[in-house]
């Protein structure tokens, strides 16, 4: 059952990237997921990649049930959940790709799993998939989120893993926002539009 | 090559992720490091891999453990992916319980003299010896050094092992248990195993709102240089693995980094 039609734009613009590429994703409040489907779909796909969803807007079973609805096989992912581990109950899921980290302030933590799991993975086409960085501001000071995109983006383009950073621009801070625009190589627009 | 003038000492490669990196190649050979920790803190994994690194790049090695048994150890290592029963079973691996070893000597006793001391030493050291171990583990010196009343005593005791399996070719970590890894604190319990070692590696707890993130820093290491930069820590079954600790985040809440 599909909801929505995918952004093919999103797909050609795809086909310009490299590995060592790191995306800015940005999307509004209302096509997050539209967005996040129409990016992860050709990587899986079409490019036949393997990858890592970071979660720290909403728990991973979530998003494996939104995939699910729409008849994409993530089971080539893996997922490192930021959200469920401060929900009681919550790191019960009937997924064994999903991975906890306790909290979102645990940045390096989420660096740390995320090396381990690459380090697992037989596919050397990977991707990171950052969802997203406004849900990171939430509970990280500016200057050390900042900070650490700049370690995160650097870490996996060195290793040739394809980092694509969804982002909700209105709800960033502009001292993150313009940090992400430096370091990012290439940008998909599909964010509302904002004046600061 | 190396660029002339410059000297560096042969490395014993730990293998630890990103360990080798922060210390520009390995332990210099020969070095009696002190690892020295907060409960919790991965002090004894450290230690754990260290050995396993150096089995599976075929070096003999040992492990002394008077905090808890080794059969219990044993169970423990087995969570590494790149550990191989084989490695026990061909005398690579050799876990010694302090115990027994007391036991042997006749040592069960609540406190060392010196001549304790000195057969102890002469024991890990012929048992180095006759093995050929190139990589020991002693966890902890502090269990250990409980047993020894006076300073000058502990002193005499870490450098004269320390310079035994040296000699030997012997690159040495000690587990020491420490209650604080704060700036103001010791690096060791006695106060003295940290002038004896040649190298100091802390691993502790940095709280952020809330949480504990573990780190891991160098803060000494003679023969080599190194960054002395915290590194935040995760225990794997891949073993230890490290990433610089952000520099926005690495002071704890009681420095008030998050007040108003």
């Amino acid at each position: 059952m599909k909801m929505f039609d995918l952004d093919q734009g999103i797909a050609d613009q795809l086909t310009e990237v490299s590995l060592n590429s790191a995306i800015q994703v940005r999307c509004g409040n209302s096509n997050a997921f539209m967005v996040t489907a129409s990016t992860l779909i050709p990587l899986l796909q079409a490019f036949e990649m393997s990858g890592v969803y970071i979660s720290a807007s909403r728990g991973a079973a979530e998003v494996i049930q939104g995939f699910e609805a729409i008849g994409v096989d993530v089971s080539h992912i893996q997922f490192i959940d930021l959200v469920s581990s401060g929900i009681l109950g919550g790191t019960t899921v009937p997924y064994s790709n999903v991975h906890f980290v306790d909290s979102p302030i645990m940045l390096e933590s989420v660096l740390l799993r995320t090396l381990y799991i690459l380090k697992t993975t037989d596919n050397e086409r990977n991707f990171i998939f950052l969802d997203s960085v406004n849900s990171l501001a939430i509970y990280n000071e500016d200057r050390m989120l900042a900070e650490y995109l700049h370690t995160f983006i650097n870490t996996f383009r060195q290793q040739e893993v394809l980092t694509v950073i969804l982002n909700v621009p209105d709800q960033t801070p502009p001292l993150v926002l313009s940090n992400l625009d430096l370091y990012c190589t290439d940008l998909i627009d599909r964010g509302q539009v904002v004046i600061h | 090559m190396q660029p002339a003038g410059q000297y560096s000492r042969d490395r014993c490669i730990t293998g630890v992720h990103g360990l080798d990196e922060i210390l520009r190649g390995g332990i210099p050979y020969g070095s009696t490091v002190l690892a020295s920790g907060t409960c919790g803190s991965g002090k004894t994994t450290l230690g754990m891999e260290f050995l396993v690194r150096g089995a599976d790049a075929g070096e003999a090695c040992a492990h002394f453990t008077a905090t808890e048994p080794s059969v219990k150890l044993l169970e423990n290592i087995r969570q590494f992916k790149f550990f191989d029963v084989k490695m026990v079973d061909s005398g690579l691996i050799n876990v010694f319980d302090m115990d027994v070893l007391y036991s042997w000597l006749g040592l069960e006793k609540s406190s060392f003299d010196l001549d304790d001391v000195h057969s102890l030493i002469k024991a890990i050291v012929d048992i180095v010896n006759t093995i050929g171990v190139t990589r020991l583990v002693i966890d902890s010196v502090t269990t250990l050094c409980y047993k020894i009343k006076s300073e000058q005593l502990i002193r005499d005791f870490l450098f004269t092992l320390g310079k035994k399996l040296a000699t030997l070719g012997c690159t040495t970590i000690l587990i020491a248990e420490i209650t604080s890894a704060t700036e103001n604190a010791h690096w060791s319990s006695f106060g003295v195993e940290e002038a004896i070692a040649d190298g100091i590696i802390v691993l502790g707890d940095v709280e952020r709102m809330g949480h504990l993130l573990r780190f891991l820093q160098v803060v000494k290491m003679r023969g080599t240089s190194h960054s002395r930069a915290k590194h935040a820590i995760e225990l794997t079954p891949l073993g230890v693995m490290l990433t610089p600790m952000l520099k926005w985040g690495a002071v704890s809440d009681t420095h008030n980094r998050w007040g108003a």
